[in-house]
């Protein structure tokens, strides 16, 4: 065990701190959930790329800069230290990205991995379907071949940032008459193609984050389908880890949370309640918790080792770690946690946060879906 | 920056695990709890390993590893429920010890208690050679016997009165690191009790209600687990921010231990509140040791000085940073 940064790693975060000093907005964006906050968050995300900050673990050859995981989360810690944005293109570059990676042919690495990193092209999910969320292989929506084009018919539901994005990746079923898992495949289209409707939908803070996609006949060539005809749900599968583990969720910015939640308690220490001042403390450890075994699982991976259904402990963690460090702020604020702008002048960025925080046990798989699988897989329970 | 055990590390902890598992069944425990008596077998397996050593250095015939190598040790100690005074011995007070101490200590023929004011208690006093304190080591006071919830920790009301944070330091991370052992094995009993106990045709492990309860087990000894190791870290390189990562890993051994042991019974049904089945040694230890070596109150408090109160920075860089700013 060797819990020291070497020299090069010091280098580079005074390197990314610097960049990030000068270059991360003065002004908090508008939500990334609403079309104005979305520009502001794709215009960062150019930003980012300019300084080649796109996506700094892939490969140089797709706009990254090909780090390895331990700088990564060096990276992150400075990132969210200086109080950058959130990732408005997160469901391109974590994960989408490593899944073409992973399972894309060299043209379709070339074609949509620079885009992405560089905030060119931003990307939707188009997963779930009416009546199907947490059942993800209960898909109707369906792909017909026709020559080198499928023809794609059907509806989904939830698509977050659909409204305001360049492009979906999706499941749809390519072989007529399969059930379930079977006969789907994994394809990518933009979302103003003929045939396209989008269909938005106000969540709980009154944003249109989450959209409907339907599909009418929808041309789409053969070559923007990742991996091979019906083996679309490995590949799904697969972008589910990415988005339960170690990218989507960087530890620093829920470190970042509890740093910023410890000075909240201090400003209402005494008015605090004492469940909140436990709060206040659990969530400052529960942070630390989560970036140590972070540090952990990346020494792990960097030496060879793979993560599987241990994502699913991870998912749980930090959405449940969320939830609560967001309740204490909101007990903290007391009777201004009604208010969207607090009285200090500031947007309530804990209200925001804290409606956000509950979607969190939901996505990316359901925190009892996540407990199935940590009892089956990690624990050896029978079905 | 490379936050995984060497190989010299997994072979250790393999070894102990598997010498245990072998020789320090549940059987163990039930002679023990029949005897109320230390078991000299036991403790002659322990120091055959070369356990009383760990910490003492090789010029005085022990292996000289450090605090990482304890708390790893430790944790199998927890794991399998050991009761003799090793963890105390040789993995608290070995290093605070005279080298004549720490000889005898590695050859097994010295055994320690510990005193602090933050016990009211004192373990094993009864059969200690030798008392240790902030000044050092004495003959072990004449002290009255009490009855505790572990009936494999003898338990004694002393009377001294002197502060010493290193030594409560070095227990605390020590207990954490058992209680760490304790829940992962609570988790493996009650794991294996769901497979095989049948309710309704079916093994109880197959119903959701019984998964969920212990994969939340398994969530919070996951993230105990480095909390565990980093607090070994810092406390063997003399990080300022030592007292803080193990109080840290303090609360978060006893909130893994604590849950695992209340979902055991739970999950074990009637059957977990008799003394038929072995999970009840590992549960009544983990909540003696949940109050030993300052409660969760105690340790909270510790942290809430150092990040409410001294403004603790957390995140970027601090990590596993070996200075504090504001201590």
């Amino acid at each position: 065990m060797d819990l020291t940064y070497t020299p090069e790693q010091q280098v580079f975060r005074a390197e990314v701190r610097a960049w990030m000093a000068a270059n991360v907005p003065k002004t908090p964006l508008k939500t990334l959930e609403g079309q104005e906050g979305f520009e502001q968050h794709v215009a960062w995300e150019r930003t980012l790329a300019e300084g080649n900050w796109g996506m700094v673990t892939w490969p140089e050859a797709y706009g990254g800069r090909g780090l390895d995981l331990i700088r990564w989360l060096i990276f992150e810690e400075e990132y969210w230290r200086a109080g950058a944005p959130l990732r408005a293109n997160q469901n391109g570059i974590f994960l989408l990205g490593p899944t073409i990676m992973e399972y894309g042919t060299d043209e379709q690495k070339a074609r949509f991995l620079t885009p992405m990193a560089s905030g060119e092209k931003m990307w939707a999910q188009a997963w779930s379907e009416p009546n199907a969320g947490s059942d993800m292989a209960a898909i109707r929506s369906r792909a017909v071949r026709d020559g080198d084009h499928y023809v794609i018919s059907g509806q989904k539901t939830w698509s977050s940032r659909a409204a305001f994005a360049d492009w979906c990746f999706g499941l749809f079923r390519t072989e007529e008459g399969s059930k379930r898992h079977k006969g789907l495949s994994f394809i990518l289209l933009p979302l103003d193609t003929p045939g396209v409707t989008i269909r938005p939908i106000r969540q709980l803070h009154g944003e249109t984050g989450f959209a409907e996609i339907f599909f009418d006949e929808v041309r789409v060539p053969v070559e923007n389908r990742i991996a091979g005809e019906g083996e679309g749900w490995n590949v799904a599968m697969a972008t589910a880890g990415f988005e339960r583990g170690l990218m989507l969720r960087s530890p620093a910015r829920f470190q970042a949370m509890a740093a910023r939640l410890v000075d909240l308690y201090r400003a209402h220490a005494a008015t605090a309640s004492t469940q909140a001042h436990e709060a206040v403390l659990q969530a400052w450890m529960d942070a630390e918790a989560y970036a140590l075994n972070t540090y952990s699982v990346a020494a792990t991976v960097m030496a060879g080792g793979h993560i599987g259904a241990e994502a699913s402990l991870n998912k749980i963690f930090w959405s449940e770690m969320d939830r609560a460090a967001h309740r204490a702020a909101m007990s903290l604020l007391g009777a201004s946690a009604e208010l969207a702008q607090l009285p200090d002048g500031g947007p309530n960025i804990w209200q925001e946060g804290y409606i956000f925080s509950l979607s969190g046990p939901i996505y990316a798989g359901s925190n009892e879906i996540q407990r199935n699988i940590i009892a089956e897989r990690l624990l050896g329970l029978p079905r | 920056m490379d936050f995984r055990l060497t190989e010299e590390q997994q072979e250790l902890r393999n070894a102990v695990r598997d010498y245990l598992a072998g020789e320090h069944g549940p059987e163990v425990l039930r002679r023990r709890d029949a005897q109320r008596e230390p078991d000299d077998a036991v403790w002659s397996g322990l120091v055959g390993m070369g356990l009383a050593g760990l910490l003492v250095p090789e010029a005085q015939g022990g292996l000289g590893l450090g605090l990482i190598e304890a708390a790893l040790v430790a944790v199998e100690l927890g794991r399998a429920n050991v009761s003799e005074p090793i963890a105390d011995t040789a993995l608290i007070a070995a290093p605070l010890l005279s080298p004549a101490e720490q000889e005898k200590v590695a050859a097994g023929t010295l055994k320690i208690a510990l005193a602090h004011p933050i016990n009211p208690w004192i373990a094993d006093l009864g059969t200690a050679d030798l008392l240790y304190t902030s000044g050092g080591t004495t003959v072990p006071p004449v002290a009255k016997a009490l009855t505790g919830i572990d009936p494999l920790r003898s338990l004694f009301a002393p009377v001294f009165s002197t502060e010493d944070d290193n030594l409560l330091n070095r227990a605390a991370l020590i207990s954490a690191a058992q209680m760490l052992g304790g829940a992962e094995a609570m988790l493996a009993i009650s794991t294996e009790y769901a497979k095989t106990r049948e309710q309704f045709g079916q093994a109880i492990g197959s119903f959701q209600a019984i998964k969920h309860h212990l994969a939340t087990v398994a969530v919070k000894v996951e993230f105990a687990r480095p909390v565990v190791l980093r607090a070994a870290y810092a406390a063997e390189h003399g990080h300022a921010r030592t007292a803080v990562a193990i109080s840290h890993a303090k609360v978060a051994a006893t909130d893994a231990a604590m849950l695992a042991a209340e979902t055991a019974i739970q999950v074990h049904g009637a059957m977990g509140y008799t003394y038929e089945v072995d999970l009840h040694f590992w549960m009544k230890r983990a909540w003696a040791l949940a109050g030993a070596w300052g409660d969760r109150a105690f340790h909270l408090r510790r942290i809430e000085a150092a990040v409410i109160g001294r403004g603790m920075t957390i995140g970027p860089d601090t990590v596993f940073a070996s200075e504090l700013n504001n201590a």
